[in-house]
């Protein structure tokens, strides 16, 4: 009988960083995975998208290098060696957590785990006791009713990144992040992509503002965007035929990118009684479950499915089972980024969210910005959000080359309750894409310089 | 030789005070006699003058607080050297405070400074510090390198802003509420004060309300007699056993008695409700001497003498002069003391021994409308009893209600010295001392 502190269930960037941080705190610490360490952000997400789109910016940069003095003459691709490059740099990051998991004492069991009883786990042969478990086995794409990925010429996102042919004409359902992602990605490589979206705008957690610039830069790439359309059949003989409001429309591939679902089967989740909400396991502001000594944390929580809600998550859930006091995550702080073409990044409250509610607005396009303009990166916008009496930083949504690296400046901000004082007497460095930011709260205050 | 001028010691309770205005400029002349600054008190503003004439020079600015005993200022007779700068900015430095240099007071110059300059070891920011946040730098523990007073010690030590940690968007928030940051606990990193520690505390400040709506709202700083009057309630509460109850007295005998006192004593006392109450308390007080006591853990002292305290509203908050040997005095003397402390408290002119000793108090809303409180103990009194409005009441004649003047009287006591039952004996006996009036005369 093996016993530990702490088990916890899921190798992600929710798992493997609850297993870490426990361990700095003196608790012995297993962790369970089935697949490869690092979940599906590292192999399956966040990161091996993030490579395929390296390429595709390259590419598109490349193609435009003759406006920069540089002939290159033809510039021609390999999708092959992009996924194979995508899939290498997963492999290594995954083997870095391996080394984590080691050089912190963490025990890795392999395999599904289940959670017998509270206090309990089961591993394959192995019967783990803990004090405390952590649930962190994530979320999986969400089904479109009847239709499921055939893995042919109907994908999931596993498929979409690592295509076995580049689809001249692309269907891509759902755009949310995932979805506006590879049509990017796709893009970029000449295919005819086509966006549907069943809302009323790409992008739906978005600031419409920004969404609408969005569509605006990718109908200007040349794809086709269909918003408040629904796909209602698809059909896959040696093409796809999707039936998208009534209309028959003929495709090479389709991906599906709708959403996300808990995972939760074979957990134990059933037999344990574990409230769930909405399918999505139900935590207090510290990650405990109803279930005294289980905890819950990331995807598996619910929204927003993100790698780094479920690391900060995670840091909370340890903390607390170590006895520590940790500060609750407040939702409204987590920075989203999307990294399409051109990548949008964003925190707090949109303007839709300020109905009835005094409010100041910046926004300053990079167009103005020095830095975007020598870059060839001039289209972007970021917009600010300030509560009228308190000056408080309620949100900002940025739309342009490089956003997701800005974005942070103003997660400090909020994180540290800055006003537009403490933002103004900021000195932001010149020349640089991040005088935007400065700017936008300039504007926000009648006060921009670059105007 | 300069002479010392002292921040002067008023009454035995005294523990500390402030120049609260110099009424002879720094280097100006003084003669003996003259007035010299205003003191002022947890309890008491007080002229205070001199008492030589020369060259004055202050060494302390107006408004910190001080030990009485401290050096203020100097007197320098003519003929002696006059230091050229004023001691006031040396302030920031520890030679001034006197107490931290017993031995070389009578030389307040240039030797003395370094001299205790090397004695009590301190960083030059520190120092600063010290002078800017105005903390008696002598009265620190250093936490640097062998003993010496820091940055941090200063910050530490100092009730000002610089220590409050508090998010930005917080101190915005709290100076549109209102709300005093210090009263807020931190519930971010590190104990700093974020916006959701000031969620529900909107109506917290009593300011606000007195302010229009969307103008800036003051803040009343915590000294004087409103630092007095809150910590000593505090501890009050905190520090025993206190409950309330009330009992109704009839009032009938009382209202005509007064009004024909009022005739008989005109030009001599006017008696109010109040010193019947006073004059029944007292009698009570010596048939329950219970109530008469102080607390100590080792045990309850029963006091001889009844010295009857009088909380008295005054603009700045709340005074309570006492009438001395309460149960010696008829409720003619009562009357005439009573309305001799009221008119000086309100004028501020009490003497100083016209606050000390009370036994037991009272305290009168009755003219407010209040028919019901619970006052809080005097400490380290017993006792408190709370005056309510003469009403009219019914009272039962068979089965007949015949309207009757009553007046519900509110006692607080302190659970520690008395039970339930004797507190509500003497309640009693004041109810009825003051139902037969008549008695209050004999």
């Amino acid at each position: 009988m093996n016993e530990f502190d702490l088990m916890v269930i899921g190798g992600g960037p929710g798992g493997y960083a609850a297993a870490i941080r426990a361990s700095q705190l003196g608790l012995s610490v297993a962790l369970a995975e089935k697949e490869a360490l690092g979940g599906t952000c590292l192999n399956w997400g966040c990161i091996p998208t993030k490579s395929l789109l390296h390429s595709a910016e390259l590419l598109r940069d490349l193609g435009d290098a003759a406006q920069l003095g540089i002939n290159l003459g033809e510039v021609q691709f390999d999708l092959s060696v992009m996924v194979s490059e995508s899939r290498r740099a997963a492999e290594k990051l995954s083997q870095g957590i391996q080394h984590l998991m080691k050089k912190n004492n963490v025990r890795i069991f392999a395999g599904d785990a289940v959670i017998s009883a509270p206090g309990l786990v089961r591993v394959g042969e192995a019967e783990i006791l803990a004090d405390n478990i952590i649930v962190a086995t994530g979320a999986s794409p969400r089904r479109l009713g009847a239709i499921e990925p055939d893995g042919k010429l109907i994908w999931g996102a596993r498929e979409a990144m690592t295509p076995g042919f580049l689809p001249e004409r692309l269907l891509i359902v759902g755009a949310g992040a995932i979805g506006v992602e590879f049509a990017s990605f796709y893009a970029a490589l000449n295919s005819k992509v086509t966006l549907l979206e069943v809302a009323a705008q790409i992008l739906p957690v978005e600031d419409s503002e920004i969404a609408e610039l969005a569509a605006t830069a990718f109908r200007a790439q040349g794809i086709e965007i269909l918003t408040g359309c629904s796909l209602e059949n698809l059909e896959s003989i040696e093409t796809v035929t999707a039936l998208i409001d009534g209309e028959a429309r003929e495709f090479d591939a389709v991906i599906l990118s709708v959403g996300v679902q808990a995972n939760l089967s074979g957990v134990g989740v059933d037999k344990l009684g574990l409230e769930l909400i909405d399918g999505f396991i139900a935590v207090n502001e510290v990650q405990q479950t109803n279930l005294p000594g289980i905890y819950a944390i990331g995807d598996v929580t619910g929204a927003p499915c993100l790698a780094h809600k479920a690391t900060h998550e995670a840091m909370i859930a340890a903390e607390k089972i170590a006895g520590l006091q940790p500060h609750p995550i407040q939702k409204k702080r987590i920075p989203g980024c999307t990294y399409s073409y051109p990548q949008i990044a964003s925190i707090g409250l949109k303007e839709a969210d300020l109905k009835g509610r005094p409010f100041k607005v910046g926004r300053f396009p990079l167009y103005a910005n020095g830095k975007a303009v020598v870059s060839h990166q001039t289209d972007g916008l970021v917009k600010t959000l300030f509560d009228a009496e308190s000056g408080e930083l309620l949100g900002a949504h940025l739309i342009g080359e490089g956003v997701t690296e800005l974005i942070h400046g103003f997660a400090i901000a909020i994180g540290l309750e800055a006003t537009e004082e403490s933002l103004i007497q900021t000195i932001f460095p010149h020349p640089t894409v991040s005088e935007a930011m400065h700017e936008s709260v300039l504007n926000a205050f009648g006060r921009t310089l670059h105007l | 030789m300069p002479k010392e001028i002292y921040l002067v010691k008023v009454g035995m309770t005294m523990t500390e005070g402030m120049v609260s205005e110099w009424f002879i400029a720094d280097g100006a002349e003084v003669i003996k006699g003259e007035l010299l600054y205003a003191l002022e008190t947890e309890k008491i503003n007080l002229d205070v003058d001199a008492d030589a004439s020369g060259t004055v020079r202050h060494s302390v600015e107006t408004g910190i607080n001080l030990a009485p005993g401290d050096v203020v200022g100097y007197i320098y007779e003519a003929g002696e050297a006059i230091p050229e700068t004023s001691l006031t900015i040396a302030v920031t430095e520890p030679a001034v405070s006197i107490e931290a240099a017993p031995d070389a007071q009578a030389k307040p110059s240039a030797p003395l400074v370094a001299e205790v300059t090397q004695r009590l070891k301190s960083s030059p920011a520190a120092r600063r510090l010290a002078g800017e946040l105005k903390v008696d730098i002598t009265a620190l523990t250093g936490t640097g390198p062998a003993g010496r007073i820091v940055e941090a010690d200063v910050l530490l030590a100092s009730s000002g802003p610089g220590p409050v940690k508090a998010s930005p968007l917080a101190r915005r928030l709290a100076e549109q509420r209102g709300i005093d940051l210090s009263t807020v606990r931190g519930s971010g990193p590190g104990g700093r004060i974020v916006q959701a520690d000031l969620d529900g505390l909107e109506s917290r400040p009593a300011i606000k309300a007195a302010g229009t709506a969307g103008s800036a709202a003051q803040v009343i700083p915590m000294k004087g007699m409103r630092k007095t009057i809150a910590e000593r309630m505090q501890q009050s509460l905190q520090n025993s056993a206190q409950l309330s109850m009330d009992m109704l007295a009839g009032m009938d005998d009382a209202v005509s008695m007064r009004t024909q006192l009022l005739k008989e004593w005109e030009g001599e006392a006017r008696p109010t409700y109040t010193d019947f109450v006073v004059k029944a308390t007292a009698k009570a007080l010596r048939l329950h001497p219970q109530m008469n006591s102080v607390f100590a853990p080792t045990g309850i002292t029963l006091l001889d003498e009844i010295h009857i305290g009088i909380a008295v509203a005054v603009a700045e908050g709340l005074l309570v002069p006492v009438i001395r040997n309460a149960d010696q005095l008829s409720l003619k003397e009562i009357a005439v003391e009573s309305a001799r402390l009221a008119s000086s408290a309100r004028e501020g002119s009490l003497g100083l021994d016209d606050y000390a000793g009370g036994t037991f108090t009272l305290s009168a809303l009755g003219m407010y409308g209040v028919d019901s409180f619970t006052p809080i103990i005097n400490q380290p009194q017993s006792g408190i009893l709370g005056i309510n409005r003469i009403f009219d009441g019914l009272a039962w004649d068979q089965d007949r209600p015949i309207k009757t003047k009553q007046m519900n009287l509110s006692l607080t006591w302190d659970h520690r010295v008395i039970d339930g039952a004797p507190a509500a004996e003497f309640l009693a006996t004041v109810v009825e001392l003051i139902s037969q009036p008549y008695r209050l005369l004999v």
